[in-house]
């Protein structure tokens, strides 16, 4: 008797704890979800009222409307498949030579590499817009592109090379022997083989792109060019903060990603392990 | 002859990479430390640059509003990575487990992590508000304060909330690479441990940490350096505000090189800013050489 209520108070215990601890981490955005359907006088009721009294949509017809949204939506996604693309080729390429090749330097190179995930980008910063501006690349997507692509090629480079590593070598030798250039072998054999791989990297590159703001803010400042992430922050003015239409906005921006994230929850793990801090 | 052919297609391999490197990440670093021995501002830019040895350091110093953000930051990520390992700890234990829900629980865990940092910044932001704010709201209802915090507004509330905020956001990264570590231990070691009478918690201390240890300092390395280059979440949430309470080193480099103009006084900070992250990487080298083991 007291055992089996031992049990069914553990189980309680659990639904409780479950319960408590899946929405404090989803709390946050459902509250911002809830918000972009508020008008402004449930927003700024005294108390905060949970439930919209009238739901509405026009908080997210202000989101485009207020400022070019939809601009800044194609500037972002096209600089971040710009960076993944370029990431994935110089990636695969690095990573091939990493673990297919005896090269000398293989040490140094890792190391250089390891070293940019421990630089701070503040170091970084104001050469890279010098540079930038004397090139004529500020307020241009390849410009910001190329400064999200050396944030990503760490891990491009760790993640795709124990990726080749897993690749008998006798297939590419086979390949050679058959007549094949060293080049032929390693893209027509090769790189089918790591699509899985780089799928994950693509993933967490376009992710990482996204949502850069430091560099987006310093490089495109412009409205032409203007990204998601900056664009968002210029909503408010010094006399109003239209929360509404902040909150519409994030929910435009954050779906998205969420979407991937379910769909593409496993892949996404497992890339974050591999190139995180696999030991 | 394919061989040597192949060792040569190795090194052109790896030239995007180099060149990349060697234009966005060298010379960058290289020209912020020169830079930072040479009074240039953009106001006086026709005067060009003037070099004024250690001026700078020496200026920095004794510029009081540096020590506060390098105070600010220093607390910031000591107690946000302190947490967020805590925590990240806990739910990785809890991730491990064969629950029922546990689908939920990993996507749940992602949805912080995928929003972009701006944006969690910008909830949080009107979470906080004093009088429309929804934490306030819960706080009161639950009877723990009796009136509203001003969380934004007052200097120490200020780091409270922004170190909540940051933790909310990062914790499910690091439980996930806490996770990793977890995976790796086999189940017999704890039913080996079980059946020599050892306690769950003793079996905690002496299994489970010790064999995490690797893959949990690496995991609080990436963390603390990227805690301490920390910007943009504070950079919407609270602009460094109340009063500079919340000013991170980074804010301010930025401040100073694109508000201030003043490029060489900028690139000082900015080496300092990268001298304590060496100094921080060092502390973590044997950790760091396991890595480079492939």
């Amino acid at each position: 008797m007291t055992k089996l209520l031992k049990i069914y108070l553990k189980k309680i215990g659990y639904l409780i704890f479950f319960i408590f601890f899946v929405s404090s981490i989803a709390f946050p955005f459902f509250w911002q979800l809830i918000n972009s359907f508020k008008t402004q006088r449930d927003l700024f009721s005294v108390p905060p009222t949970f439930w919209p009294q009238t739901w509405t949509l026009q908080n997210y017809i202000q989101a485009f409307t207020r400022q070019p949204f939809l601009l800044y939506i194609k500037n972002s996604f096209v600089i971040a498949l710009m960076s993944t693309l370029i990431a994935i080729i110089v990636g695969s390429l690095a990573s091939y030579s990493i673990s297919r090749t005896k090269i000398k330097f293989k040490k140094i190179y890792l190391v250089i590499l390891l070293s940019i995930t421990l630089l701070p980008p503040i170091t970084i910063v104001n050469p890279i817009y010098m540079l930038m501006r004397s090139l004529n690349l500020l307020n241009t997507y390849l410009g910001l592109a190329i400064v999200n692509i050396i944030f990503a090629l760490p891990l491009a480079v760790w993640f795709l090379s124990s990726f080749f590593d897993t690749i008998p070598e006798e297939l590419e030798e086979s390949a050679l022997i058959d007549g094949a250039t060293i080049f032929q072998a390693f893209y027509k054999i090769i790189l089918p083989l790591v699509a899985p791989g780089i799928f994950t990297v693509s993933i967490l590159v376009f992710i990482a792109a996204w949502n850069q703001y430091l560099f987006a803010q310093i490089l495109n400042p412009l409205k032409v060019r203007r990204t998601i992430t900056v664009g968002i922050t210029l909503y408010q003015t010094d006399y109003t903060v239209p929360w509404g239409t902040i909150s519409a906005a994030s929910i435009i921006v954050t779906v998205p990603l969420i979407i991937l994230v379910l769909i593409l929850q496993k892949k996404i793990i497992s890339g974050l392990l591999e190139g995180g801090v696999k030991g | 002859m394919k061989i040597r052919a192949k060792e040569k297609m190795g090194y052109l391999f790896l030239i995007p990479s180099l060149i990349l490197i060697a234009v966005l990440v060298l010379y960058p670093v290289f020209e912020t430390i020169r830079l930072s021995f040479f009074n240039y501002r953009i106001q006086t830019m026709a005067l060009g640059e003037t070099f004024i040895g250690l001026d700078n350091f020496k200026n920095i110093i004794s510029d009081s509003e540096f020590l506060t953000s390098l105070k600010f930051t220093l607390i910031f990520t000591v107690t946000a990575v302190s947490l967020e390992t805590i925590i990240g700890i806990f739910f990785a234990l809890i991730m491990n487990q064969k629950i029922p829900g546990q689908g939920i629980i990993r996507t749940a865990v992602l949805v912080p992590w995928a929003i972009p940092t701006i944006i969690s910044g910008l909830m949080w932001k009107f979470m906080y508000s004093q009088q429309y704010g929804v934490i306030n709201y819960i706080l009161k209802t639950l009877k723990i304060i009796t009136k509203n915090l001003p969380w934004l507004s007052n200097a120490q509330l200020a780091v409270v909330a922004t170190i909540i905020a940051d933790v909310w956001k990062t914790t499910p990264y690091m439980s996930l690479l806490i996770l990793s570590g977890l995976q790796t231990i086999p189940a017999q070691m704890y039913e080996a441990a079980a059946i020599d009478g050892a306690t769950k918690i003793q079996r905690f201390i002496h299994i489970t940490i010790p064999l995490i240890k690797p893959v949990l300092s690496v995991a609080i390395l990436f963390r603390t350096l990227a805690t301490f280059r920390i910007y943009a979440l504070i950079s919407v949430l609270t602009s460094g505000g109340p009063a500079n309470a919340t000013q991170s080193l980074s804010l301010y480099t930025i401040k100073t090189y694109f508000n201030y103009g003043n490029l060489g006084y900028g690139a000082a900070l900015a080496t300092v800013t990268f001298i304590i992250s060496l100094i921080i990487s060092m502390f973590f080298l044997g950790s760091l050489k396991r890595k480079l083991q492939r």
